[in-house]
């Protein structure tokens, strides 16, 4: 039943999102494993799309934040105002009190913002002078970001590249998507119509059927040789940590689940390799850079 | 670069290591080798950072230098060693060679070849040289070459740097035990192994034959060690620590020279020995000639090398001394020396007509004022010591009469222009005196208690002969600088001669230098002591002690076997690891195998079937149904029985359906 209604999940998106069900199979991937997505790509090839159609097919609540340089913690946060009326500061709540924020263009916002940004990702919880308020559940963040090269840009750190789960690039569509896409309807309009295929009730049950996936002991080794060869091959400056290992597992489980498999098996863990750790890797030779992970499949056997 | 020719790092490797192979070798090469050698691995180096071009079909204009060079080098070759083939030659043309072919490596036949003629290089370092350090040196060369063997063959860089030496080495290292027992059971036959060609061995500084008056003088500036000694049990005194060496008779003036040796050898002398008995064994280093040190005097030959006593009381080896050797002698410090007669007193009375008038004129008053030979002595004896003679390493140099000038103007000199003045004197007084050659003293090493005589310990002393005493050792330097003898060359050495230039001037500096030294060559010691005199002698006597007969089959049988022995275990041991993969793994092995396509290590279980479904598509059902089961057992949750895979591998065999 679980896996009928992942299958409508895609079919839905990629409705909207023409000829990347790769990259939808991703995203979505990463949300059922509680992750955090970073998109990194130029402007205008359906970053923001991606994230409004996630938002509504999963049924969740969406904001969408417009990084800037000039934005402050608070504007995404919130801040206590003092209310005449009952003679109290009450806590207004900023954008990120919603199940999917988008936040676009963190790459342009100061380091400061970024970071409340990223702690609260990481706490689920947004602490203001003394308080602690939860964040609603699930909670998910789609980060986009565009490469770093472009001007005016503060390119998050690799600490900070940790939180989220997946990297994906969605690239530009091939010729067939794209003659659709400009015949097609305006997909804006598309979104908004959407109906929620799952509630955000059913999504945390899929969430949990996900943990529930079977991950055998050959598997483990597996992921611990894949990491050991980051660690030991001497091609990047610093080898993965278990916290990227867990990563790891976690997106290859939610991976099994959209398969339709009840067992993790290494062909699941190949296939999430790239999103899970390019992000979290520098390789030594700087050319090699986002061209290892085929070479590292290869140098390691399966257990 | 084309897609085939071989990665830059492979070649860096390769530079690097025919470099430091090489090294070595231009200590004693002509200095064009190493200039030629050097100016290539430059070009080649010019053309990886800076593009310049090789010798190739585009650039012919190189293609013609490069053939130039060839040609000049074999040509320098040729007039510079007279030949190709023998050691120098040899490897001076493998130097050059290498040089040359590093400016136009193309393909990787090109790259494996000079990485084999590498590791050749490394093996005639070991032609000159067997030190430690050589050894050490040339581990790492071997080391870098291998890390160019395995550049080779990681093109895509998969290997950092230093993860591929580490490699290297670790190769190296688990190389060890084989090496090991090659090296003890590898059959050693008397004398070298290898052959070595005929100019292997080079001139060797030490004593010789004759003695030009200021022979021994270069002797004194060198640091080289002649040989080691270890005592069992006392060392004699320092003042009697005479090493015997050539005994010269002959004079013509300025130089002193032996008798013949077939006339010496002929007899042997009548040897008396009284005191103490002194037991120890020397190493000796190589010096190209026959004597065997020994301290005055011994009891009977060595056992090993073969060797005979001549008629002046020189122990002398019947081949030269071409490698390092080891012998074991008991010597008396008292003795009494033909002292019934002896065959050659006439020519202990031998002095160069018309020469030396001045010194004739001196031996002939003291004769007339003395009544007994001995008294004679003595008044030589004295009059060096109360005269102004002075003892000096730097004298100046002598002119006219060399003897007259020195006794009676310069008074100033070493160890032999006394030994030869004083002789002279004898002589002229009608006393049969000769001239021995030989050390003096020499340093224990406090690390190793090695007494360590080096070339600087050099020294000449006189003998006289007395009717019923025999020969009496006379040292006329002890006369005029006691320290030498009783302390020892060091002490009368500045610091400046004794340890290079710029330590010289701290004392501590110079102390620690000696330490230093002192802990090396204690180490150096060992080395030669166990690792390079390891011939056939050691080898034989190990070999017996382990039980092991020590002829060269059985040696040939324990090598063989032991290596076989040794291999098996390593890969018992791997394939004990490989047994020990679950028969899960064994059983989709199987599966695989019969599926007739080869699995990649890196591939799953689903990506594999995808790919042998398409080599057999009528076992489309068949191929999934396993690896489901597999995929269930291997990955699943529920503990499953094996039983169901194994029965449905039995049954598939698509090759055999498939040929039907």
């Amino acid at each position: 039943m679980a896996h009928a209604d992942i299958n409508h999940i895609l079919k839905a998106i990629n409705t909207i999102i023409l000829g990347k069900p790769q990259i939808v199979k991703l995203a979505l991937s990463c949300l059922l494993a509680k992750g955090h997505l970073l998109i990194e790509d130029v402007p205008g090839v359906g970053k923001t799309t991606l994230a409004h159609t996630l938002a509504k097919t999963l049924g969740l609540s969406f904001q969408r934040v417009q990084f800037t340089s000039d934005m402050l913690p608070a504007d995404i946060l919130g801040v206590s105002i003092f209310d005449r009326d009952s003679q109290q500061f009450s806590f207004h709540q900023g954008p990120i009190f919603t199940q999917l924020v988008l936040a676009d263009e963190v790459n342009r916002a100061t380091p400061r913002t970024q970071s409340a940004l990223l702690e609260a990702m990481e706490e689920r919880q947004v602490s203001i002078e003394g308080e602690t308020y939860p964040l609603p559940q699930p909670f998910f963040v789609i980060a986009t970001q565009n490469p770093s090269t472009q001007i005016g840009t503060f390119p998050l750190p690799e600490s900070q590249l940790d939180r989220f789960l997946m990297r994906i690039e969605i690239g530009y569509p091939d010729a067939e998507a794209e003659r659709a896409l400009l015949l097609g309807e305006d997909r804006r309009e598309m979104v908004q119509q959407l109906d929620a295929v799952v509630s955000s009730k059913q999504l945390i049950t899929l969430q949990a059927a996900v943990s529930q996936i079977h991950v055998s002991a050959a598997l483990t080794d597996y992921i611990q040789q894949l990491l050991a060869h980051t660690r030991d091959s001497g091609l990047f400056h610093f080898g993965l940590s278990p916290r990227a290992g867990l990563s790891l597992l976690h997106a290859a489980q939610a991976w099994a689940f959209i398969e339709g498999r009840e067992q993790v098996i290494p062909e699941d863990v190949q296939a999430v390799l790239s999103n899970v750790i390019n992000h979290r890797l520098q390789a030594r030779d700087e050319q090699q850079n986002g061209h290892f992970i085929a070479d590292m499949i290869a140098q390691v056997a399966i257990p | 670069m084309t897609p085939n020719s071989p990665p830059t790092h492979a070649l860096i490797w390769l530079i690097l290591g025919i470099s430091l192979g090489a090294l070595p070798h231009f200590s004693y090469q002509p200095i064009w080798v190493a200039l030629i050698f050097i100016v290539m691995i430059g070009w080649r180096c010019m053309n990886i950072w800076r593009g310049w071009p090789l010798p190739s079909k585009q650039h012919r204009a190189m293609k013609w230098l490069h053939l130039s060079i060839a040609i000049l080098s074999t040509v320098l070759l040729i007039t510079s060693y007279g030949t190709l083939i023998g050691r120098d030659a040899g490897v001076a043309l493998l130097t050059v060679m290498l040089g040359l072919k590093i400016v136009e490596l193309r393909n990787y036949r090109d790259y494996y070849l000079s990485c084999f003629l590498g590791y050749f290089l490394v093996v005639t370092n070991f032609f000159y040289s067997q030190s430690m350090s050589t050894a050490l040196l040339m581990f790492v060369v071997v080391a870098i070459m291998t890390t160019c063997l395995i550049s080779l063959n990681d093109p895509k860089r998969l290997l950092s740097d230093r993860s591929r030496f580490k490699l290297a080495s670790q190769m190296l290292l688990q190389a060890i035990p084989v090496m090991l027992l090659l090296f003890v059971f590898f059959p050693r036959v008397a004398g070298p192994l290898w052959g070595l060609p005929q100019d292997a061995y080079g001139a060797k500084t030490g004593l010789s034959n004759s003695m030009p008056l200021d022979n021994i003088s270069q002797l004194i500036q060198s640091d080289e060690i002649a040989f080691r000694v270890k005592f069992k049990g006392d060392l004699p005194k320092k003042s009697a620590q005479y090493w015997r060496g050539p005994v010269l008779w002959h004079t013509d003036g300025t130089t002193w020279t032996a008798l013949p040796h077939a006339k010496l050898a002929a007899d042997t002398p009548r040897i008396k020995a009284v005191g103490t008995e002194y037991h120890y064994t020397t190493t000796l280093e190589p010096h190209n000639d026959h004597w065997l040190f020994a301290l005055d005097f011994p009891q009977q030959l060595p056992v090993s090398p073969n060797s005979h006593f001549t008629q002046d009381g020189q122990l002398r080896s019947n081949r030269p001394i071409k490698q390092r050797q080891q012998y074991q002698l008991n010597s008396h410090a008292q003795f009494t020396f033909n002292s019934q007669t002896d065959l050659y007193l006439s020519d202990a009375l031998q002095l160069p007509e018309q020469q030396h008038p001045r010194t004739k004129k001196l031996a002939q008053q003291w004769l007339a004022e003395t009544q007994t030979p001995r008294e004679l002595i003595q008044r030589a004896l004295t009059h060096f010591n109360q005269q102004e003679f002075f003892y000096t390493l730097t004298p100046p140099i002598l002119t006219g009469d060399g003897i007259d000038n020195f006794l009676f103007e310069s008074r100033r000199g070493f160890c032999q222009h006394y030994a030869a003045s004083f002789t002279i004197l004898m002589r002229a007084a009608g006393i049969p005196t000769r001239v021995v050659t030989g050390y003096q003293g020499g340093e224990i090493n406090p690390i190793d208690g090695f007494l360590v005589v080096r070339q600087r310990d050099a020294h000449a002393w006189t003998e006289v002969w007395l009717a019923n005493e025999g020969w009496i050792r006379i040292d006329p330097t002890a006369a005029v600088a006691n320290e030498r003898i009783e302390e020892g060359m060091n002490t009368i050495m500045p610091l400046s001669m004794r340890s290079p230039l710029f330590i010289a001037n701290s004392e501590k500096l110079a102390n620690l230098w000696q330490s230093l030294r002192n802990n090396w060559e204690a180490l150096d010691n060992r080395w030669n002591q166990w690792i390079i005199s390891y011939g056939p002698k050691l080898q034989q006597e190990f070999l017996s002690k382990l039980g092991i007969s020590p002829n060269w089959q059985s040696m040939v049988i324990w090598m063989i076997s032991s290596v076989s022995i040794l291999l098996l275990i390593i890969s018992g041991f791997l394939f004990y690891q490989r047994q020990r993969q679950d028969p899960l793994a064994r059983l989709y092995q199987t599966f695989c195998k019969r599926s007739g396509i080869e699995r990649l290590p890196s591939e799953g279980p689903l990506d594999f079937a995808a790919r042998i479904k398409l080599q057999h598509p009528q076992n489309h059902a068949e191929i999934d149904h396993i690896t489901a089961l597999y995929i269930n057992l291997r990955y699943g949750k529920q503990a499953m029985e094996i039983i169901d895979l194994q029965r449905a591998i039995k049954q598939f065999q698509p090759n055999k359906t498939g040929s039907t």
